[in-house]
């Protein structure tokens, strides 16, 4: 891994995560607020995820089993907002149980 | 208000008291790097980061402690156990801490003998403690254990959440007992010294949080119990699933089995998963609430726990975590960076929250707002961000120039730290520094000064 190959991965792979963070709370927002506009700006970020997954992909020197990490995690993060979001709609819809 | 929630006032005092310290500590630290003469022959780097640090880590257990004094006789419906044995031991805490600090200022080091080990320092990053004292927080420890247990048997009940607490407990005495040094193996050493670090960070202290917010939540937005319950088993399995293993990824240049580092670069890349369901969760509670709360300044707090975790714990983390990066990035001010970030998100956020509402239940405030609070949250998270922001800048000078080109020699160290990327880094960390203890001082002022504001507050919300 070449000097400069350091920097831009790691920032490659910050963006990444941070781009994951940034559609997730647009997509709860857009669950919340039921403005479009959240919804639109989500896959905005998504895709933009999305584009920082192939760039880690294509153009660092991480090994084929990191890669492969990289695009199920990005699967990961797709999932993760809607299958929270249904879990904390079925938890408080069948209401408080007394202990 | 039981003699329980009263230690856990004392407890929060002396949190706040030590968050300052090492704020101040931290302020002195940062400026060395910019005059390296400062206090010369007075105070050396090496102490005043060590006050830094052990600070950071006992204002946090302090707050812990204090948030769990707090809640518990609410929860089971009676006074603490043995709570008189942890009304003594608060004093004696207090006290040995001050000797600490004042031994390490005092003698900083001793020689290379049992009685320096005993007595003056134990050398080992984060746990620098003399035994006597290390013992002394075992001590603490095991009755703090006793208190939580003790009143969940006495109460013949107990919960969820405190169910998942008193589990909690036991590894995170047994770890601490790792702080007493053993092995003159140093590979080995650091082997072992590591689990206490991270498995007390990555899976104690993030369960025992985890129990705090759950408890918290609760009072502050009125959540039912099998709500925060649920969500408490799912985020801890999740975060305990990833943390763990996730140790590996510090086994960095200490002779640990290559393997580690691919375990724990897998595991904890897996990390920021969870963190984003905190996220996603935080959202819902907002959009649920319509941030509508009695208590804003601790609403908000929490708010900043979940975002500052998934931010500094899962994205600063994230970009070093892969072996590949993080073999340069280790132990520079990049991994500085992401520390700040994560401790500042994941624990002091939380522990900030808690006390805004024990402070709404002690002085018998209707309503908790006003300014300052927004100033003290301001000022202190825009510090914050801003030094680690600085911090990653010489980070990356270090990662590059030192490690990479310079292939880790002295004259790389060098060549690095007189970068003029990584000077300016650590200049604008000092500044941002400044801003954070700035931030401090208005929190400080907010909490002293709340009761007295309230009233003005709250009869303005009630004519509204």
């Amino acid at each position: 891994m070449s000097a400069l190959a350091i920097l831009e991965t790691g920032l490659l792979l910050g963006l990444y995560a941070l781009l994951a963070g940034i559609w997730g709370v647009l997509w709860a927002l857009a669950q919340s607020r039921k403005r479009p506009m959240y919804g639109r700006l989500a896959i905005t970020a998504y895709g933009l995820h999305a584009l920082a997954a192939l760039t880690i992909i294509l153009s660092t020197p991480l090994g084929f089993g990191w890669k492969s990490l990289i695009v199920v995690s990005s699967f990961a993060f797709l999932a993760t907002p809607p299958m929270t979001w249904r879990l904390l709609r079925y938890t408080h819809q069948n209401g408080p149980v007394k202990t | 208000m039981y003699r329980s929630q009263i230690l856990a006032m004392k407890y929060f005092s002396a949190a706040v008291t030590l968050f300052g310290i090492m704020t101040i500590t931290g302020l002195i630290s940062a400026y060395y790097y910019i005059n390296p003469d400062f206090l010369f022959g007075v105070l050396p780097f090496n102490i005043a980061k060590i006050l830094h640090i052990n600070t950071l880590v006992i204002w946090l257990l302090m707050g812990f402690m204090g948030s769990i004094y707090w809640f518990l006789p609410g929860e089971l419906g009676r006074e603490t156990a043995g709570i008189w044995g942890a009304e003594i031991l608060f004093y004696v805490f207090c006290a040995a801490v001050a000797v600490v600090a004042v031994v390490f200022i005092i003698f900083q080091y001793g020689g290379s003998n049992e009685a320096a080990l005993w007595l003056i320092n134990q050398g080992r990053k984060y746990v620098e403690a003399p035994r006597w004292a290390a013992l002394g927080i075992v001590l603490i420890m095991v009755v703090f254990a006793y208190n939580v247990i003790g009143t969940a048997i006495a109460a013949r009940k107990t919960t969820g959440i405190i169910t998942v607490l008193m589990i909690d407990l036991i590894p995170l005495i047994l770890l601490y007992l790792i702080a007493f040094p053993a092995i003159s193996n140093m590979s080995a050493d650091l082997f072992w010294w590591w689990w206490l670090v991270h498995l007390w960070v990555e899976a104690t202290w993030e369960v025992l949080i985890g129990c705090i917010m759950a408890l918290a939540l609760m009072q502050l937005l009125g959540t039912s119990r099998r709500i925060v319950e649920t969500w408490l088993y799912i985020e801890v399995a999740l975060v305990l699933g990833t943390g763990i293993l996730g140790l590996g990824h510090h086994y960095f240049w200490i002779g640990t089995p290559n393997y580690w580092l691919t375990i724990g670069g897998f595991f904890s890349a897996l990390e920021p998963l969870p963190l984003l369901g905190m996220v996603v969760h935080a959202v819902y509670d907002a959009g649920a609430q319509h941030m509508k709360t009695t208590n804003r300044p601790a609403l908000y707090w929490m708010m900043a726990e979940a975002f500052g975790n998934f931010i500094g714990a899962g994205v600063w983390g994230f970009m070093i975590t892969l072996p590949q990066v993080n073999l340069y990035a280790h132990g520079t001010q990049w991994t500085v960076s992401h520390g700040h970030f994560a401790f500042w998100g994941a624990y002091a956020c939380g522990v900030i929250s808690v006390l805004y509402l024990v402070l709404q239940r002690t002085r018998n405030l209707t309503i908790v707002d006003g300014s300052l609070w927004k100033w003290s949250f301001a000022v202190l998270n825009l510090g914050l961000v801003g030094m680690t922001g600085a911090l990653l800048v010489s980070g990356f000078v270090q990662a590059f120039v030192e490690r990479a080109i310079g292939g880790s020699t002295l004259q790389a160290f060098i060549s690095g730290q007189e970068n003029a990327w990584f000077i300016d880094g650590m200049v604008a960390r000092f500044l941002l520094a400044i801003v954070f203890t700035a931030g401090y001082v208005v929190l400080v002022w907010d909490v002293l000064s709340l009761g007295r504001r309230a009233p003005a507050v709250a009869a303005a919300a009630v004519a509204q």
